[in-house]
């Protein structure tokens, strides 16, 4: 009972860490109807960028934040504004594009390899931070410093995305347009320039994902690839385009990742993870947060 | 000379070249690439029945090469049952797979149905890495099956050379080629491409596209399980990490959207330009210039989808239409 | 089309050219190099890279093979990318088009078992420098020759190191956690490890697979934790190896010993992103910087001046592959594929340039494995000029001055 305690809390931290991972995937796919499958990308991108402002700086971790959010945000602003654009406008008619997701493939390989090119494949960390190693140790519990950070970011940025789109008139400008491109468009409002907007935040939240692993988790090449599929399960687990889904669907994963090893080997508890992901979609295919106009 | 004889005098002249080019390329290190272009040509032309067809994008194809290629060398390598035998029960154990899979997923859309075929796939690899045995069966886990290249000879779907490779999947291929064609033309295509671009409707209209996309889908995991099969023969090793991949399920999907998904000549298009740009550019880049062969391969995606977001097929038949119709004319006109 | 005009085309003149050129100067030895220079595994494939390149390159100028009329090593590299189907595809080129005359390769097991298969088909010498996995002589080829010790020996030595220890310190160790990549060679050791432990009487107390794709290893570490083992055995890739290490500090995990397998625990960024979390571990290696033979140190030297990391035991066998490559040729003074296969099976290499290895000799027995591999202990520790990894077995070859520490203190 007491081990299970542990695990769970290292798995809601570890868990809504991949949530925050994942958010972006959600509000993309929220907007612009497709999965961006370039995500795990953009994570190692603010990854790099993260790992360098703190290493050349000697910054607190966090403190990177300040430029990794805004960095990433003009980033995914800029890569959909040019590359995916094009698409969007050449597809007009379809709701789904599946074009895009060939692009942001493509996106993704250039991303990877590109940075192979210039760091090579080292692996690199910032064994020196001071969150570096953190344990909080509550009789014979550890609790993970750097995790626990992790995960009041990941809160505190699912509240403060949820706020933007509800009270401001970007935010809403955004949620109409996600809800019906044709009537929000009639408005006035310019949907590609909305979908800017939302592949930055996307980025943007990557970002601030990147910044909250950077203190423990290494950085190199084709790191994004191992956080890429987990995103796809997250979103779809917590409902495709739900900012709040995003972080249960992280901290379900985690949890069963954590809780899961106690009792198979840590090999099954994918299996696990892959098998309650199919479950939920035959049962809810919108998602245990998403709406049923999404599917 | 009309419009149809000139098709069919270059469909024609099309498989004489494809079927005499082996006695141009000695060169078996081009035979192994060709050999690989008609292979994937061939797995996008069976994911096409459903991916091109049925209006929905599968991402895990590879579960089902898989499934052919561990039945098969499975049964080869504990039972001295001929692969040829295998890849038929490859292809039933697919089937059946496919259905499962299919019954449930074929009620979610766009990108819902993708991310089940990923985890389909992906649920499927982690289970064959985390299995020895099942039951007698051996499986061998993460480690993968190697077949001992011993008895070589069409029975045991083993050869020294390339070119009976070669021959295998081209015939495969333009089977699959023939069997599309005909679907497409049938009852069960209208379907399916009714049921794809306006499902509402075509309920409406009392066509049961459900049990449509589940024929495909059937058809299409047993066509793809025999690939698997041929594959196992053609590397002679098969393991979990590379034919039960995600990169494996992409690169189909790649293929058919570059070429023209939904169409029978566009996965033939699409692996004639892709596979090529990735043989090419990781032999010429991968020992200078690491990942570059990746770079370019995530351009040539990236190109091709601002150009021709409907696949290559559309224009290069315009052009060809072009062609013929100048041909046709000069010839009635003299 | 353009994309086809303009990347096809050059690229099949250019192969056109290139074929012609290397039939046009056959007197060079051309040698195919099939290795993970992109993908999950690049940074080991990349070291192979460097460290041949630098035997190559001392070979040249040292006049190339003399019973060749002066021959210069020519290297071809192709990316595997760990996938074997990859592999087996540029095992064709490169016989076929580069008409390379020796291939060498791949690191990942997975990778080398069809493309030696491949070499045997064609009869070419394919020469193994690391892929542990037994299987790989195993398997009755005539054309393989191994320079690594295979898996069967570094679980062997793993647990004699371990007696040696507790007879040494009088340290008794009972129980055992086994954990490790989900791989070919995870597995593999994993498999002897279970049959050594029988054997030497411990009790297993854990055995646990964990995928290297894991992003948090927390759970491991917990289970290790929990299952309170005296001595824990591991076997990682690079990020894992890190992230594990990191981990088990983390939750400050009582351990009498870790005795790693190399791999991840040996990669050059590993030390640089564990630091002190590294002390004490144990790691079995073919080769240290600190291995007491002639041209050892130099060689380091100049490898680090050029490539910024010191060598590892896997470029150290890919470096010596290049000198037991030059002995074969000037013996078997021909490029005839037999001629230079037996050669290499005739081999008895046991000094010269090149020969910085810590055994005596490099021999191959009749499956082509290496007979006299040998595989030394390193213990990560600071003797004052920042964490080192410093060579304590065999005890012959322990650093002078050196006393290992064990068990672990509790930091």
């Amino acid at each position: 009972m007491y081990y299970i305690i542990e695990d769970t809390i290292n798995g809601i931290l570890m868990g809504s860490i991949y949530g925050l991972t994942a958010m972006g995937l959600t509000i993309i796919f929220g907007v612009l109807k497709v999965v961006n499958f370039a995500h795990g990308s953009m994570l190692m991108v603010g990854m790099y960028l993260a790992y360098w402002a703190v290493t050349l700086s000697g910054m607190h971790p966090y403190l990177a934040i300040v430029l990794v959010a805004p960095a990433m945000f003009l980033f995914g602003y800029t890569l959909q504004n040019f590359v995916i654009k094009p698409i969007f406008i050449a597809e007009k008619n379809v709701r789904e594009p599946l074009t895009v997701i060939i692009v942001t493939t493509g996106i993704w390989y250039i991303l990877d390899n590109l940075t192979l090119l210039i760091f090579g494949p080292q692996y690199r960390s910032l064994a020196d931070n001071p969150l570096n190693g953190q344990m909080l140790e509550i009789g014979e519990m550890f609790i993970s410093v750097p995790k626990l950070y992790g995960c009041i970011t990941a809160v505190i940025t699912a509240l403060g995305v949820y706020w933007f789109f509800q009270k401001t008139d970007m935010g809403r400008a955004i949620r109409a347009t996600s809800m019906d491109r044709e009537a929000a468009s009639l408005m006035g409002i310019n949907q590609y320039k909305i979908y800017n907007v939302a592949f930055g935040i996307g980025a943007a939240t990557a970002g601030i994902a990147a910044v909250t692993l950077v203190p423990f988790y290494n950085v190199f090449p084709t790191v994004g690839v191992l956080f890429d599929i987990k995103g796809f399960i997250i979103v779809v687990l917590g409902g495709l385009g739900s900012i709040g889904g995003a972080l249960a669907g992280g901290i379900i994963i985690g949890i069963i990742e954590s809780v899961g090893p106690q009792f198979m080997t840590a090999t099954w508890t994918e299996a696990i993870v892959y098998g309650l992901f199919l479950v939920v979609l035959f049962v809810k295919p919108s998602g245990l947060f998403g709406q049923k106009h999404d599917w | 000379m009309n419009y149809k004889n000139i098709n069919k005098v270059a469909l024609v002249a099309i498989l004489l070249i494809a079927f005499g080019l082996p006695l141009v390329i000695r060169s078996a290190t081009y035979l192994h690439i060709l050999v690989l272009l008609f292979f994937y040509a061939y797995l996008t032309t069976s994911w096409n029945l459903v991916g091109g067809f049925a209006g929905v994008l599968p991402l895990g194809h590879a579960a089902f090469v898989g499934i052919g290629a561990y039945t098969s060398t499975i049964l080869f390598l504990q039972y001295g049952i001929s692969p040829w035998i295998g890849m038929l029960v490859g292809g039933v154990l697919a089937t059946i797979a496919g259905i499962l899979i299919g019954l449930p997923t074929f009620k979610m859309r766009g990108a819902y149905f993708a991310l089940a075929t990923i985890a389909f796939a992906e649920g499927f690899r982690v289970i064959v890495e985390n299995i020895d045995y099942i039951g007698p069966f051996k499986i061998n886990g993460p480690r993968g099956l190697q077949i001992p290249p011993l008895d070589i000879g069409l029975a045991n779907f083993m050869f020294a050379s390339k070119e009976p490779y070669y021959y295998i999947i081209l015939i495969m291929l333009v089977a699959v080629v023939v069997l599309t064609y005909v679907i497409s033309r049938s009852k069960l295509g209208y379907y399916l491409n009714a049921g794809g671009e306006e499902p509402e409707a075509a309920m409406a209209l009392g066509v049961n596209v459900a049990r449509a996309k589940l024929i495909a889908m059937a058809m299409s995991s047993f066509l793809t399980a025999m690939a698997g099969t041929f594959y196992a023969q053609f590397t002679l090793y098969i393991h979990p990490k590379s034919i039960i991949s995600l990169d494996l399920s992409f690169e189909i999907a790649f293929i058919a959207l570059i070429g023209g998904r939904g169409s029978i000549a566009g996965p033939i298009l699409g692996a004639l330009l892709l596979r090529p740009v990735g043989d090419f550019s990781r032999i010429y880049f991968g020992d200078t210039l690491p990942g570059m062969h990746l770079i370019i391969f995530g351009l040539v995606l990236i190109l091709v989808m601002h150009y021709q977001p409907r696949g290559l097929q559309e224009p290069l038949t315009r052009l060809y239409n072009n062609l013929i119709r100048r041909i046709t004319h000069n010839t009635t006109g003299r | 089309m353009q994309i086809l005009r303009r990347i096809v085309v050059p690229a099949l003149a250019i192969s056109l050219i290139a074929g012609s050129y290397a039939t046009g100067h056959a007197e060079n030895v051309k040698i195919g190099n099939i290795i993970p220079l992109s993908g999950p595994s690049a940074t080991l494939g990349q070291q192979g890279k460097a460290a041949r390149e630098m035997a190559v390159e001392e070979i040249n100028a040292a006049g190339g093979i003399k019973s060749l009329g002066g021959a210069k090593f020519e290297l071809v590299f192709a990316d595997s990318e760990s996938k074997p189907e990859k592999g087996v595809a540029e095992a064709e080129r490169l016989i076929n088009t580069e008409k390379v005359n020796v291939l060498t390769g791949c690191w990942n097991s997975a990778v080398t078992y069809p493309t030696t298969a491949v070499a045997e088909r064609y009869g070419i010498p394919f020469v193994v420098p690391v892929s542990v996995s037994d299987k790989i002589t195993d398997q009755g080829f005539k054309t393989v020759f191994r320079i690594a010790a295979k898996d069967s020996w570094w679980t062997r030595d793993q647990f004699a190191f371990l007696k040696d220890m507790e007879k040494e310190f009088g340290t008794k160790v009972e129980r055992l956690a086994f954990v490790y990549e989900n791989g070919d060679w995870g597995k593999g050791f994993a498999g002897q490890w279970k049959k050594l432990a029988e054997a030497g009487g411990y009790k297993v107390v854990l055995d646990e697979p964990y995928p290297s794709t894991a992003t948090d290893l927390s759970p491991v570490v917990q289970k290790i934790r929990r299952a309170k083992p005296d001595v824990l055995l591991l076997v990682s890739n690079a990020a894992d190896a890190i992230l594990l290490t990191n981990t088990l500090a983390d939750y400050k995990v009582k351990l009498k010993a870790i005795i790693a397998s190399g791999g991840g625990h040996a990669d050059p960024s590993f030390l640089k992103t564990t630091g002190k979390n590294a002390q004490y571990l144990f790691d079995i290696v073919e080769w240290e910087t600190d291995v007491n033979k002639p041209g050892a140190k130099e060689a380091n030297d100049k490898y680090k001046a050029k490539y910024g990391q010191n060598l590892t035991g896997e470029a150290v066998d890919a470096y010596v592959a290049m000198y037991v490559l030059k002995d074969a040729l000037e013996r078997a003074a021909s490029l005839d594929p037999e001629k230079i296969r037996e050669a290499l099976a005739a081999t008895n290499l046991s000094s010269g340039p090149g020969m910085i290895v810590g055994y005596d000799s490099v021999k191959f027995d009749k499956t082509g494995q290496n007979e006299n591999a040998s595989l030394v202990m390193v213990q990560v520790n600071d003797t004052g000029k920042g964490l080192e990894r410093i060579t304590i077995w065999p005890k012959s070859a322990r650093r002078a001055g050196y006393t290992p520490v064990f068990p672990m203190p509790n930091k």
